[in-house]
């Protein structure tokens, strides 16, 4: 299983598709950064192919004053987290 | 397990430098290894030994220098991406006719090589771009 790391919007960036396109069956996507715009109800559902497989990490949506705004499908984690994603991954891919 | 992190953004243009920096310290509070960051492209500039942030800011330099010092992380600089921009330890300045070095031990400036080595001799290599 790959960890793919995205931190661009959907709004600002097509580079998502291309990680979406490269993503295994099991692979996960975080985002990060200006990447958690994703997140949002309005732009979740650009990721809807990969329910259960999407995370978000908290520091990036609390910067951005979006904590507790983002979709309910997206899975939230804390910096600790997206270090377990990192060990859970065989390895990771980041796109930007 | 043993990590490594390159580091593509310059320090205070875009988050990259902060993100990592953010995850290395995660990484060793969970108790791994942070054996190597490599800074390449701008992300070279976190290496500047003359960064002077104002006092209520993160100063990304003297982060780097601790993780150094605290857990023996190397601090490895591209030579090619550092020597364009003006990052030269003592040996290059002195190569290159220039007075006085932009960057300094603990930063190490090395080749593309030991980036390679990095990702395949470390469990983990992350990457954070800008």
């Amino acid at each position: 299983m790959i960890l793919h790391i995205l931190n661009r919007s959907p709004l600002d960036s097509r580079v998502y598709r291309q990680a979406m396109m490269a993503m295994g069956p099991d692979d996960r996507l975080l985002l990060i950064e200006e990447g958690v715009q994703g997140a949002l109800p309005q732009l979740v559902r650009h990721f809807e192919e990969i329910a259960g497989r999407l995370f978000v990490l908290r520091e990036d949506l609390a910067a951005r004053g979006l904590e507790g705004q983002c979709d309910d499908s997206v899975l939230v984690v804390d910096v600790e987290g997206f270090v377990t994603l990192t060990e859970e991954a065989d390895k990771s891919v980041s796109w930007f | 397990m043993r990590y490594a992190l390159l580091v593509q953004g310059g320090p205070y243009s875009h988050q990259a430098a902060h993100s990592a920096l953010r995850f290395a310290e995660a990484l060793v509070r969970r108790g791994h290894l942070l054996e190597t960051v490599f800074f390449y492209h701008d992300g070279v500039y976190n290496a500047a030994r003359l960064l002077a942030p104002p006092q209520d800011e993160p100063h990304l330099g003297d982060a780097w220098r601790r993780l150094h010092a605290e857990h023996g992380t190397r601090l490895q600089v591209c030579i090619a991406a550092g020597l364009r921009r003006g990052l030269l330890d003592e040996r290059e300045a002195a190569r290159h006719g220039k007075a006085g070095a932009s960057l300094e031990a603990p930063f190490e400036l090395t080749g593309l090589g030991q980036l390679v080595d990095a990702g395949l001799s470390h469990d983990r290599l992350i990457t954070f771009a800008p």
